[in-house]
């Protein structure tokens, strides 16, 4: 009865307990707590643990769980530590004091219970647990650390967590069943240390779990009472990120981290750090629920340490693990910030504490220097307190690279001092241009820009980002905060390309370019584009080119684009089709208009033309120019006229039936437009009336002409219908009988022109126009002939004219009654012309030739023995002639002692002490000009004596005549070269001249001058020299007088009769007269050993050319004549001189230069 | 739903906001520009270029025919199509889309500078997502097809100033 009593009070009593066991659990705290775990046997004598009070009376609390309960120990839960002995395990913590036994009993039954002033001897093992949530919310985890004592070895430990997370969220939750706990393989990370995970949903975080460890080590199990947390209230945040220090504006340590992300709730931090400086060193531990703390002012040369860890604001929650220390040291001098980046345009500061041998120094006391070159005005200074200093540089301009150093250095400097550490300043041009366009098809939008403009900052990226609004742009764009990044891709020119596709075209696309550094970030200005605004449209398609038949005018045509829907303008090009067009445009702003006519100037030509377009309203981009179209050459109207005819007619025939046989040239395009298929000749006689013949193709149509008057029209003909303007030609009997041509005169230009003149006679016959017609003499087998105005008394004829050839030129006059007669002339050569001069002027030359002759040599046989009075006697007055002075030319002993004395004042005087005396004869001839101008013939002998004509330079009519003249004209100019280089001297005695007058053509008057070419070049011997190049040229000239009648000078003239090669003007000087028989010709240098005189028959100028007489114009003259000049009025103040033109006196010239026109000279060639 | 037009309109008025110095005529003008801009782009379109008169029954969803339209209207009209293009997964639509997206705003900035106001255009309710897959060929044709007659509908009553 009592077993039976006392079994039903187990059973009652084990009711209670397992009632109450679900009742209680451990609850798992925060922090970390310890479980005790006592081998069986050792109960009875437990000893409390270090720290844990015998006085039991104060075990309460809200963990304080006074509970004793028991599980049935049947079924899986404890099946297989049935055989294994029980050990008893408690908690504690240093917050809770009470310790939760958990008991098993050696039948297989175990029991939970707590126990108030539980002792467990420390004989048994002890687990250091903690658990948590992780941050990310999704595992839990109990960290359990052993400490094993005594008896319980480590070896062969194997934990394991049961846990059971309830389906429904329960105020209240009940203990769960035994069979519903989910077991957990907790893995062992370090030595002793186990680590168990649990997954929790995070829908569940809120929700109870249950669990408990179970710990077998040397077949011992322990088994930790049952625990139970809420998930929410055991998270723990991972350690804070990117923690910083640094420096504010105001001299502050600011220490900085970043929160979490991930977790649903705020955070509270704790800073600990630790200053170390020369003057202080402290601790400060804070708990701050921002994410950054200010610790005050920072000292030069400290050091700073920090470290941070987070906790849940509000509520339960496990600290986080410290971050990693952080140490900021500072230098002696302190810049902040050490480095900005910013963008052209912008204010920026810095600021510096200075630290001087232990000291700080006043703020007061420092200074700023840029890049150690430039001292910073201290305007831009700003003293912030006693120890820190700020400078600003308003409106930065762009950092100019030195080298490979990319940023300006701003120093701040003690006075006279700066310490070598420096702040940089990245000042970046980031004006980047963003240029977008919109396609044809209005379905995408390319936007490009290049990074050419500004500086690459090394270790920097550049983005676009662009911010879309729903419609346009507002009017300043700005940077908007949300964002999307573009892509672009660079391209070969350098550019970056970025597509957007598909567009909103009516949408804002504001853009700018992100430049990312570590320094920071830097955005370009933003570009606001709307799509519609920037199209560029396709080229009109349809492009068509024609040339309006009748109209006349190039007509293009095309078609409108399919986009935009806009009003467009179009805008043409065009031009003659080949491989380099010259383009003309033509705009055209009508929106609606399809076409063009444009007039051009030649119908008959290929024309090419394009188009292009563009928004009416001028906003977007031209578009491409279409594809060029080009006009097909077609007959555009009838021919604008007929051709031009002439006839030729059949002599042989009878006079009553002549063959006439039409000629005419074929019409160009111009006149046909454009295109000519057939020739019509329409006859006109009183008797037959009208006909008309066709001739195809052919120029050339005979026709027999038997009736008084024929008149002749030739039509052309082309796919529009017959030219209405035509030439009519009347062959007329009576009319070939009126001549009103007076004269007719030809005048041959050159090869290719001829002029043809003529005068008419009043008639009254209405005159329409001339034929001239001409062809080679004695040759019938081709006429040339041209149509003249009436109005024309002088034509130039375009031909190629042979000039061995002799051509007939013939005028008729045309009139409207019918051809009439023509004047015809025969125009010779240009030799038979040359020739017939010559011929004729050697019949005038040849009796005076032989009578100067013979005067000549009488005069020099008579004057040889007084030779050297008559020569002094003329002799001018010595008075003006220094080296003359005190010589008596009266009397002088010798003719070499008159050149000694003039040695003593001449650098190679002595040179010229055997003087050489040459002889020369020039004659100038001209023969007759034509026979219409019947020039004299005038001749010029000169005399030269020279005792050994051997030596001297003869220059005779034969040798250096210009017969080989190739003008019709002939003039004779003697010339000689010679190439001695034996001193000399020459002298000349003038004959006679002629004075010279100009030819009247008319009265074909007689006018003579003399040109006259001496040149003699003497060269003194090469061993009388140091250098072979001084040489000495005596070089003869003479002057002539216009009061020597007896000398007679051609005129000279060209055939052609237009131009004069030479204009008599000159007179010679008047200080000669006929009483000057004998002339000195000069000595001078030269310069080059072949050279000649030319001496003008007008201007008494010498003038010296090349031997070959080769005339480059007047200039010659000129130079020689100033080299004359000089020579002459300059003696004696050269040196150099003073041998050329000792005699000065001699010389005359005449400034006055002749007119000869360069072509005529270069006709003097010999 | 509420926050939805509250921020609907907030969006409106930011909007308008933005652009508020636009002329109206300017605006009309773009509309005008838009509407046949989407007509040319529905004509372009391969299938639509033959398509017959014949009445395809089953796509109820689509609006009904009106002759004359006022602003409300037509923004109602155009929120219809726009979801309905939304909802077909032809690449050809996706600038008609977007067109229409801006022909919408265009409208209502143009409704609100003669200063009407929109109501919230009604859910689609009865598109289906099975007759889309079912007959998509079908649906697109029908549904540009309609909406190019009243894109030329609404072009012809812009003309005259429609009034709210």
């Amino acid at each position: 009865m009592t077993c039976q009593k006392f079994f039903v009070a187990l059973l009652h009593w084990e009711f209670i307990y397992v009632i109450t066991a679900f009742n209680f659990s451990y609850p798992i705290t925060p922090w970390r707590f310890k479980l005790f775990c006592m081998p069986p046997n050792t109960t009875q004598d437990v000893v409390l643990p270090s720290g844990i009070s015998k006085n039991t009376s104060d075990l309460n609390g809200q963990y304080e769980a006074a509970v004793e309960a028991k599980f049935n120990s049947s079924g899986t839960y404890f099946s297989n530590f049935s055989s294994k002995p029980t050990v008893h395990c408690c908690f504690w913590s240093e917050e809770d004091k009470n310790c939760s036994v958990h008991a098993d009993n050696i039948e297989g039954k175990e029991f939970v219970s707590t126990v108030n002033s539980v002792v467990f001897q420390q004989i048994g093992a002890n687990w250091n647990i903690q658990c948590w949530m992780k941050e990310d919310l999704k595992l839990f985890i109990c960290y359990m650390e052993s400490l094993f004592k005594n008896s319980v070895k480590n070896y062969d430990l194997k934990v394991h967590l049961l846990y059971v997370l309830p389906e429904v969220l329960e105020e209240s939750p009940l203990l769960p069943q035994k069979g519903s706990f989910q077991l957990v393989q907790c893995n062992c990370s370090v030595h002793e240390c186990y680590e168990c995970r649990v997954p929790v949903p995070t829908a569940k975080l809120n929700y109870t779990l249950f669990m408990y460890l179970k710990i077998t080590s040397a077949g011992v199990v322990f088994q930790s009472p049952l625990m139970s947390v809420q998930p929410i209230n055991i998270v723990k945040p991972d350690p804070p990120l990117d923690l910083r220090m640094e420096i504010t504006d105001s001299g502050h340590l600011k220490i900085s981290w970043s929160s979490p992300t991930l977790l649903p709730f705020q955070l509270q931090y704790q800073v600990k750090y630790s200053e170390n400086s020369t003057t202080n060193m402290r601790e400060t531990d804070e708990i701050v629920s921002a994410t950054s703390l200010l610790v005050g002012s920072v000292l030069p040369g400290s050091s700073y340490e920090v470290q941070v860890r987070g906790k849940r604001l509000d509520g339960p929650g496990v600290w986080s693990d410290w971050s990693s220390p952080l140490i900021f040291t500072t230098q002696d001098v302190i810049y902040f910030p050490p480095k900005i980046l910013t963008t052209v345009g912008s204010n920026v500061s810095f600021h510096c504490i200075y630290k001087n041998e232990n000291k700080i120094v006043s703020s007061k006391k420092i200074v700023w220097w840029m890049n150690l070159a430039e001292k910073i005005p201290q305007s831009h200074y700003n003293v912030v307190g006693d120890h820190v200093s700020k400078v600003t540089f308003p409106n930065v301009n762009a950092t100019k690279p030195r080298g490979k150093f990319t940023y300006d250095a701003v120093y701040c400097c003690n006075e006279h001092e700066c310490h070598h550490r420096y702040a940089e300043l990245y000042v970046i041009d980031v004006n980047i241009n963003i240029s977008c366009e919109t396609d044809g098809y209005l379905t995408k939008m390319t936007c490009r820009w290049s990074t050419n403009t500004i500086q690459s900052l090394v270790g920097s990226t550049l983005q676009m980002r662009y911010h879309r609004s729903s419609l346009y742009c507002s009017d300043v764009p700005s940077i908007h905060p949300t964002s999307e990044p573009k892509d672009c891709n660079l391209q070969r020119d350098g550019f970056y390309e970025c597509v957007f596709q598909p567009i909103f075209l009516f949408s804002g696309y504001t853009m700018w370019i992100r430049i990312n550094h570590s320094l920071g970030s830097l955005a370009s200005p933003p570009t606001c584009v709307v799509p519609d605004s920037v199209v560029k449209p396709l080229p009109p398609p349809s492009v068509k080119a024609e040339i309006t038949v009748k109209i006349g005018l190039l007509k293009i045509s095309w078609e409108k684009p399919i986009f935009p829907e806009n009003n467009l303008q179009f805008q043409i090009r065009y031009g003659l089709s080949g491989k380099e067009v010259q383009w003309k445009i033509h705009e055209v702003y009508d929106a609606k208009s399809r076409s063009a006519s444009l007039p051009v100037p030649d119908l008959c030509t290929v024309y090419a033309a394009q188009v292009r377009c563009k928004r009416l309203d001028g906003l977007g981009y031209w578009s491409n120019w279409s594809s060029p179209a080009y006009t097909v050459v077609m007959d555009i109207k009838v021919p604008v006229r007929g051709p031009e005819f002439w006839r030729r007619i059949d002599e042989n025939t009878t006079k009553k039936e002549r063959n006439v046989t039409l000629l005419w040239k074929p019409l160009m395009k111009n006149d046909s437009l454009c295109s000519v298929r057939r020739y019509v000749v329409k006859h006109h006689t009183s008797r037959n009336g009208t006909w008309s013949e066709d001739v195809g193709n052919h120029t050339k149509f005979t026709f027999l002409w038997t009736e008084q008057a024929h008149t002749i029209t030739v039509l052309a003909v082309n796919s529009i219908g017959a030219s209405l303007a035509n030439f009519n030609l009347t062959f007329s009997w009576p009319m070939s009988k009126v001549n009103i041509v007076q004269s007719l005169s030809a005048y041959p230009l050159n090869s290719s022109c001829m002029i043809l003149s003529w005068t008419l006679s009043p008639s009254d016959y209405n005159l329409m126009y001339f034929i001239l017609e001409w062809k080679i003499l004695n040759e019938d087998n081709e006429i040339k002939w041209l149509r003249i105005p009436s109005s024309v008394k002088k034509y130039y004829i375009h031909d190629h004219f042979i000039p061995i050839e002799k051509y007939q030129f013939s005028l008729y006059p045309i009139f409207k009654e019918g051809v009439g007669k023509p004047k015809t002339i025969n125009s010779f050569t240009q030799d038979d012309i040359e020739k017939r001069q010559n011929d004729s002027g050697l019949y005038v030359l040849v009796p005076i030739i032989i009578s100067s002759s013979t005067l000549l040599l009488g005069t020099l046989l008579i004057s040889h023995q007084r030779m050297k009075k008559l020569f002094w006697e003329d002799v001018p007055n010595p008075k003006n002639c220094s080296w003359a002075q005190g010589l008596n030319f009266q009397k002088p002993e010798t003719f070499e002692h008159l050149f000694i004395k003039h040695t003593e004042s001449v650098t190679f005087g002595s040179l010229l002490l055997e003087p050489e005396t040459i002889s020369e004869d020039i004659s100038v001839d001209t023969s007759w000009k034509t026979k219409d101008e019947k020039a004299p013939t005038a001749m010029v002998s000169l005399l030269l004596t020279t005792p050994d004509l051997e030596k001297g330079s003869i220059c005779i009519t034969d040798q250096c005549n210009s017969a080989n003249f190739s003008e019709a004209e002939s003039t004779t100019i003697t010339c000689e070269d010679e190439s001695r280089r034996e001193p000399s001297v020459k002298y000349a005695t003038l004959l006679s001249s002629s004075k010279s007058i100009e030819i009247d053509e008319e009265q074909g008057l007689i006018n003579s001058s003399v040109s006259k070419c001496f040149s003699d070049r003497n060269s003194l011997p090469q061993d009388s020299f140091s250098n072979s190049s001084w040489e000495i040229e005596t070089q003869a000239f003479f002057m002539l007088s216009d009061q020597h009648p007896n000398i007679i000078s051609p005129h000279l003239t060209f055939s052609e009769g237009l131009d004069k090669l030479l204009k008599l003007e000159g007179n010679f000087l008047k200080e000669n007269n006929d009483e000057k028989s004998v002339y000195y010709l000069g000595v001078t240098s030269i310069k080059k050993r072949e050279s000649g005189v030319f001496l003008t028959d007008e201007s008494s100028v010498l003038c010296s050319f090349p031997a070959h007489c080769l005339f480059t114009g007047y200039r010659i003259l000129q130079d020689s004549c100033s080299h004359l000049v000089e020579n002459t009025f300059n003696l004696g103040t050269s040196g150099q001189k003073t041998f050329v033109s000792y005699l000065p006196q001699f010389q005359t010239c005449s400034t006055q230069t002749q007119k000869i026109m360069e072509n005529k000279m270069c006709d003097l060639t010999v | 739903m509420r926050c939805g037009s509250l921020c609907q309109f907030l969006c409106l008025w930011l909007c308008l906001s933005c652009v508020e110095a636009v002329p109206t005529q300017k605006i009309q003008d773009d509309t005008k520009v838009l509407i046949k801009t989407i007509i040319t782009r529905i004509n372009g379109i391969s299938h639509m270029q033959s398509v017959s008169k014949y009445m395809v029954t089953g796509l109820d969803f689509l609006p009904g025919f009106h002759s004359v339209l006022g602003l409300s209207m037509m923004n109602e009209i155009l929120e219809t199509y726009q979801k309905i293009l939304i909802n077909l997964p032809s690449r050809n639509l996706m600038q008609i889309s977007n067109d229409m997206e801006n022909l919408q705003h265009l409208l209502q900035l143009l409704a609100s500078s003669k200063g009407c106001h929109f109501h919230q255009a009604e859910g689609l309710q009865s598109l289906k997502g099975s007759i889309l897959e079912a007959s998509l060929y079908s649906t697109e044709v029908v549904v540009l097809n309609g909406l190019k007659a009243f894109l030329q509908t609404m072009l012809r009553q812009l003309e005259f100033s429609p009034e709210c």
